[in-house]
């Protein structure tokens, strides 16, 4: 080793070699002129040259899909055909978006001095700002999730996250973003569901749950405890403590919140749900959602489109499918960058209290391993969206998951029970004419499965949400309440989808008088 | 606490835990699930045709230990009439290959088996011991892969079977996923959980433990008293794979049915068509004939590398560059090269096998 300098006190690691962040010179990489402030995967920027290298991503993710249909090579305005709701949870992400979209398309310019005198003038359909413009219908929103039900030792940060967003209130334009707080727990919430959907839900659905101890998840009564005086939060707390695995609950939780928006959204006729994805993010749900099965949805991850049925009676004859386009405009700007965003723009995050779940779950070990290789291999981050944004499923969905309403698979059932064989008494099993174990002499007569085919869930649900309720932890009684399994651990639904329960499943059973009197046959005296 | 009885028979006393399900089962029970489960994969795809013949790889680890020995029972159960041969690859690693390959020869005569070991010092000419006296420890598992593949192949057209078995496991397909997603491998991402590989010119490969995890293959050589042999290569393991199978593990721990769904996650999607137009088309390797993205094959490419003393062609960009610039400032290519045999396809001629079946005698 050589000690070049002659001091010999000088530390080892002071001579190590340290791999250089940035490829070529301090200077800017747009600019050539300024020094450097942030290295972005390798690349060098200054700062005046990173708020529009930043807005352009923004934008280049955002305008294509804000009209209806694309305008092919020549761009015209802006013309979205709903509302606009904007996902809010407070974290860096949602931020920057917030802010994002309030210089950009209703606001006066950031106050950057390069960025003072808009391209093509004020008049300018692009640089109409505040009430001025006309992109989207009505008045934005801002919705946000509180979720401090779930969340152990959380405080409730509705009024902070509500000072975050009336500061882009404008007096003298008399503009402001709506803000819509959401609880949660309105998952559960059946005047909440009223309220948006106009939907009474009959006392037949209200009492209804489902079993997870069953492979097959039945409908079936909730026990009568806890129906009667159930609050929406404990119905979800019931909901949430009773999955068998910690990363259950972090999927349920991101699942609800999805939801929520979006009936959020629909509610206010909105076109887009804009959402802070950032790379770092989309990487971190694309990894956790194909260790949960959701390859099928692996596209939906970075852009979805979802269609709203309206659900209430007026509604059936008239109420046109809507469709809400959920963008992630900063899919392709780095959590880092984010950083650096709300860093130099003096922008302050709703500081929140996440779930510590540790090594307990799919999720925070996919973001504690994602969030590594963001500091070690950033190309490793992006590689991962830009891979994922390169394959399709391989098959057409032909039905839609009644819990999360993303495109389900419908053979995911028969799949399971191909490649792990869990009961001899199965039909799939029994028609497959495998030879006896040598250790028995015929197959156990299992208690015989008493469902109504129709009243099953599995086959209504998506891979990863059945897999949600129903893949148990390798550790002792995970199953909550129902560590044993052949006992029932029957949980309450969410309000769209005891709707759509009752809607489809319900209605049809009103209709098989077989089984109704399959059912009663014993007590009919013969005539 | 009364003894919990099997989950499934309902009747024998339940002793394991099983990985895959968490249900707890008696220990025939598991053989049975095991072995149907394997069975299952093999019908579902249509893997062989009676009278096929049917190439193991064999290594004398757990999986392929297993492997030949469910393949033996379910052949002899489901009477598949498959004709089984072993085959091993010996890539010259003293105190690691040279006794697994021991274990491989009482395999042989455990099963009944013909054997048929195939040398990397016979085919290219260099042992793995001596490449990683050449080039060091770094890259060397990419030669060691890159020649195995194409040594299996060769040593199934001498055997001239129909078909090559290895024991490639759940946990291998889901790990591949993840990292063929994160170095954005979007030509393997396509083809890695598929059943069953075939190029034009290359003999049907497949992997009858897709669905099998590496837990449950332990637990049946286990409890079965399987004879195989546990040592890792004393050359260290691919380190971008050992992140990967880190993290697999770790997700694993946090909800076993991870790498199933991993693998059905793989399975669901496919890389989009604008894509696939843009990838490269496979061709033949003008040297040796195998298969090719290229005009010449990895393998021809590395072994070339090691002959000149470029250890770098194939490994590197800059290194396949030099390679290049140095065979184009040459007329004719130096005698001494040593260059691997022409690889005919197989069963183009029932004498155009590369060499006559020399299989090992049961003794």
């Amino acid at each position: 080793m050589s000690t070049s300098c002659g001091n010999p006190a000088v530390e080892e690691d002071a001579l190590m070699m340290r791999k250089a962040k940035f490829d070529r010179s301090k200077q800017c990489v747009k600019c050539k002129e300024r020094q450097g402030n942030i290295v972005i995967r390798h690349a060098v920027y200054c700062k005046p040259c990173f708020f529009p290298l930043i807005v352009a991503r923004f934008r280049k993710t955002l305008e294509p899909v804000v009209n209806p249909k694309p305008d092919g090579p020549r761009k015209k305005g802006l013309k979205a055909s709903g509302s606009l709701v904007i996902g809010f949870s407070g974290g860096v992400g949602s931020t920057v978006l917030l802010d994002l979209v309030a210089k950009s398309y209703f606001h006066a310019p950031s106050g950057d001095e390069e960025n003072a005198k808009p391209r093509g003038g004020s008049a300018h359909p692009r640089n109409l700002t505040g009430k001025d413009s006309s992109i989207w219908k009505g008045i934005p929103a801002v919705c946000y999730i509180e979720l401090s039900g779930v969340v152990p030792g959380s405080m409730d940060k509705i009024e902070e996250a509500r000072k975050i967003v009336e500061k882009y209130s404008v007096q003298e334009g008399s503009f402001s973003f709506d803000f819509i707080p959401v609880r949660i727990e309105d998952a559960f919430n059946e005047a909440w569901w009223a309220e948006l959907e106009g939907v009474d839900l009959s006392t037949a659905a209200r009492s209804l749950g489902i079993d997870i101890a069953d492979e097959f998840i039945p409908l079936s009564n909730l026990p009568s405890s806890s129906t009667a005086t159930s609050t929406p939060l404990e119905a979800l707390q019931n909901y949430l403590s009773s999955l068998p695995t910690q990363t259950a609950k972090e999927s349920a939780i991101q699942t609800l919140t999805r939801m929520l928006l979006l009936y959020t959204a629909a509610s206010r006729n909105a076109s887009h749900l804009l959402l802070g994805t950032s790379l770092t993010t989309l990487s971190i749900n694309l990894i956790s959602g194909i260790s949960q099965g959701s390859g099928f949805s692996v596209n939906e991850e970075a852009y979805e489109e979802w269609t709203h049925q309206p659900r209430s009676l007026g509604a059936e004859s008239g109420g046109v499918p809507s469709k809400v386009r959920i963008v992630r405009p900063l899919r392709d700007v780095g959590s880092k960058e984010c950083g650096f965003w709300m860093w130099w723009c003096h922008l302050n995050a709703v500081g929140k209290k996440r779930l510590a779940s540790g090594k307990q779950s799919i999720v925070s070990l996919a973001r504690d391993f994602i969030m590594g290789l963001e500091q070690d291999f950033p190309s490793t981050v992006s590689t991962i969206a830009r891979t994922c944004a390169k394959v399709t499923p391989k098959q057409k969905s032909d039905t839609t998951c009644i819990l999360c309403e993303r495109p389900a698979q419908h053979d995911a059932q028969e799949w399971k029970a191909r490649i792990s064989i869990r009961s001899y008494c199965d039909e799939a099993f029994k028609d497959s004419g495998h030879p006896l174990p040598p250790h028995l002499n015929e197959f156990p007569q299992g208690k015989e499965i008493a469902h109504n085919g129709s009243s099953l869930l599995a086959t209504k649900l998506c891979y990863a949400c059945h897999t949600t309720f129903t893949s148990r932890s390798s550790r002792g009684n995970m199953t909550g309440k129902g560590g044993d399994h052949s006992i029932s651990n029957v949980i309450p639904l969410p309000t769209w989808t005891l709707t759509t329960v009752e809607s489809e499943i319900l209605a049809s059973r009103k209709l098989d008088r077989k089984d109704m009197r399959k059912q009663i046959q014993d007590f009919i005296l013969d005539e | 606490m009364p003894p919990k009885p099997c989950a499934l028979c309902l009747k024998s006393r339940a002793m394991i835990k099983r990985p895959k399900t968490g249900q707890q089962i008696c220990r025939d029970c598991f053989y049975y699930v095991f072995e149907t489960e394997v069975h299952n994969t093999i019908t579902e795809a249509k893997l062989f045709k009676p009278g096929d013949k049917v190439a193991i790889g064999a290594s004398g680890g757990k999986d392929s230990t297993v492997l030949a020995y469910v393949m033996k029972t379910l052949n002899e159960r489901y009477q598949y009439g498959l004709e089984l041969f072993l085959l091993s690859i010996d890539e010259g690693i003293t105190g690691y290959r040279d006794d697994s390959l021991e274990t491989v020869k009482r395999n042989q005569q455990q099963y009944d088996m013909p054997l048929k070991i195939l040398s990397y010092d016979e085919l290219y000419g260099w042992t793995m011991d001596a490449i990683v006296s050449r080039i060091g420890r770094k890259n060397n598992c990419t030669f060691c892969g890159v020649f195995r593949r194409q040594a299996l192949d060769r040593g199934a057209a001498m055997l001239n079977v129909d078909h090559i078995v290895t024991g490639h496991n759940a946990d291998d397909i889901a790990e591949t996923v993840l990292m063929n997603i994160m170095r954005g491998d979007i030509a393997r991402l396509g083809r890695c959980t598929s059943i069953c590989t075939e190029g034009e010119d290359t003999i049907r490969r497949s992997k009858p433990f897709k669905y099998a995890y590496e837990k449950e293959i332990v637990m049946y050589a286990y409890f079965k008293k399987l004879d195989y042999f546990s040592t890792e290569c004393i050359y260290s393991p691919d380190a971008y794979r050992g992140h990967a199978r880190a993290f697999l593990k770790d997700l694993e721990a946090a909800r076993p049915s991870a790498i199933i769904d991993i693998i059905h996650s793989g399975e669901a999607f496919e890389v989009k068509e604008e894509i696939k137009a843009t990838q490269k088309v496979q061709q033949t390797c003008q040297r040796c004939g195998y298969m090719s993205s290229n005009t010449l094959c990895k393998a021809c490419t590395l072994l070339e590398g090691l002959e000149r003393g470029m250890a770098n062609a194939g490994i590197t960009d800059r290194g396949t560059k030099q390679l290049l610039q140095v065979q184009q400032s040459e007329v004719t290519a130096p005698e001494n090269l040593r260059t691997i045999p022409f690889f005919n396809k197989p069963f183009a001629a029932s004498g155009s096998v590369d060499s006559p079946i020399i299989i090992e005698s049961t003794s």
